[in-house]
This record gives structure tokens, C-alpha cells and sequence, in this order.
């Protein structure tokens, strides 16, 4: 599970829980000129991940940590696919992530709105 | 939408590139034209786009980012040949049947649905309804912004009332037509 904030003009990300062992990782912090958008998508998880390393992959109980894909490197956390978004950069060390958050929808219209306010 | 925006969701980013994006846009128009935002999947574009998520992503952004290129897309393509068709037309009949009969769904979707939510989609609609407005106007024989913004939002009512009762707008145009064309 992760938590999202707007802090400034930047988009921060807080791995919370257990799934930070996982993920190797408990924070990340991306300028919101650097998003560009964020969806609604619990079929993201159906997708083909591609190469993990490093972190962990339990299929059909977490995905966490990252993975590499046709020459992206894109950053997974989700455990309950139903809760999944998916927040796509530009210019990053990851081309996307995508994470669990508590609510989606509010998740993605702070970002979205954020990104238009920025 | 703003220059800024047309930066993000155009055609600035640097992708590879295994797929129509003209008609990535024209299905996705479609396909929103017919549901609502919510109801619309990234599976369901998915499916019925025949592009990869991962493209998908990449080249819009977001669905968000789609949806604004698809509405975008239907101002400069639909909106915009209507309102000059309606500009030219003999009279105010023949320009409320123009505007009464044409394909306006993901116009009168966003702006009920959209609009009041995402000030960039409502940006959009209002840009579009100026359109129409100017376009109405210069058939009405004695235009004021106040008429023919009325002019303009009752035929677009007609509309929304033919598609959710399958009926036709026409004896309704023409009455509105009667009523405006006042000299």
C-alpha cells in the first residue's frame, strides 16, 4: 500500500507497511513537471511485469519493487489489484509506477489536479 | 486548452511509435462518446483500441490524458466543420437542423459529466459552445450574445431530449427556429 501527497511541487510517494521490505524502497519523491498523468487501473496487474530486480514477486499476492520491461523500468506495489493506479513520468529513473493506494479515485484526482495547478 | 497542455498530451513527448495515433483518438472519441468516463476501463480502451497498455500510457499520459485528445479532437473535427456549415446555412431553420441533427454525444456527455469536475474539459466545451454560439449567430437576423446562446443551448437540449427518446428533433427545431427568427 502506498500514500500519496502533494508536497510543494512535488509528487511524493510513502510505501507504507511491510510492503517497503518488498519494494526495497519507502519513499519516492518526483517533480509534478516529471508526471504526466495518473489512472484508475485495476487490469494493469494482468499485464506482463517483465524482469524483476530487485524486490518481490509472489504471483496473485504481491507485486512489489522493480521491474524491467522493453527497456522500462517501472515500479510495482500491489497486493489487491482492485486498488490499483497507475502514475505515468517523464524524465525519471522509473517510466511509471504503479501502486496501491486506499482510495484511487482520490489518489488520481489530487494528481491530475495537482499536475494542472503546477 | 492551454498551450501547456498541448505539450503534455501532444505530440512533443518522445515515444516509439506502433500505432495510428489520429486513429487511436477517433476509437477513443467514440468509445466515450457512448459511456461515461467512469465506464469507460483502461481495459475497455485496451480492447478496443488494439493498443498495448503500456503505449497507451506512455503516448497520453493518463486516460485522462486520451479522454482530452479524444474531445479535442472532436471540437476541431466535428464542431468546428459544423459551425461553419451552420454559419453558411440559408437561414435559421436550415442552421438549427444542422445543429439539431448533427453528432454531438461526446460534447453533450463531457459537458454534463466532465465539465463541472475537470476545468481543463471544461474549458474544452465552453470553447466549443462559443463555436456554435458565433456560428448561430450569424444566421440569426438580429443576433444578440443572450439569444443566441439560448438559441444554441435549446437545440442542444433538443438533442439530448432525441437520443434519450429515440425520437426525431425535428418539428422541435424548426419551432425554435420560428421563435428565433425575429427581425
Amino acid at each position: 500500500m502506498a500514500r500519496i501527497d502533494i508536497d510543494g511541487g512535488d509528487l511524493v510517494v510513502t510505501i507504507e507497511g511491510m510492503d517497503k521490505l518488498w519494494a526495497l524502497k519507502s519513499r519516492l519523491s518526483i517533480p509534478l513537471t516529471n508526471v504526466r498523468g495518473a489512472t484508475i487501473d485495476p487490469g494493469a496487474v494482468k499485464e506482463p511485469k517483465g524482469i524483476r530486480a530487485p524486490g518481490a514477486h509472489l504471483p496473485g499476492v504481491i507485486v512489489a519493487g522493480t521491474f524491467h520491461r522493453e527497456g522500462e523500468r517501472v515500479f510495482w506495489d500491489v497486493r489487491d489489484p482492485a486498488k490499483a493506479i497507475v502514475i505515468e513520468l517523464a524524465d525519471e529513473r522509473y517510466a511509471r509506477l504503479i501502486i496501491q493506494v486506499d482510495d484511487p479515485r482520490a489518489a488520481v484526482e489530487l494528481i491530475e489536479g495537482a499536475r494542472h495547478g503546477a | 486548452m492551454t498551450d501547456r497542455s498541448r505539450i503534455v498530451y501532444g505530440e512533443d513527448m518522445g515515444r516509439p511509435r506502433g500505432f495510428d495515433e489520429a486513429e487511436v483518438v477517433r476509437a477513443a472519441a467514440a468509445l466515450f462518446a457512448d459511456r461515461v468516463y467512469d465506464g469507460v476501463s483502461v481495459d475497455d480502451l485496451v480492447g478496443h483500441l488494439g493498443v498495448h497498455r503500456n503505449s497507451l500510457y506512455k503516448t497520453f499520459g493518463s486516460k485522462r490524458g486520451l479522454y482530452l485528445a479524444a474531445l479535442r479532437r472532436h471540437l476541431d473535427d466535428d464542431v468546428r466543420p459544423l459551425a461553419e456549415a451552420v454559419a453558411a446555412a440559408d437561414g435559421p431553420a436550415a442552421a438549427a437542423d444542422l445543429v439539431a441533427g448533427a453528432g454531438l454525444d461526446l460534447l453533450l456527455l463531457a459537458a454534463v459529466e466532465r465539465a463541472p469536475a475537470d476545468p481543463e474539459v471544461a474549458a474544452l466545451v465552453g470553447e466549443a459552445l462559443d463555436v456554435l454560439d458565433q456560428a448561430l449567430g450569424a444566421v440569426l437576423p438580429a443576433p444578440d450574445a443572450a439569444a443566441t446562446g439560448a438559441f444554441t443551448s435549446a437545440l442542444l437540449g433538443l438533442r439530448i431530449r432525441a437520443r434519450a427518446t429515440d425520437s426525431t428533433t425535428e418539428p422541435g427545431s424548426a419551432a425554435l427556429a420560428r421563435r428565433f427568427d425575429i427581425r
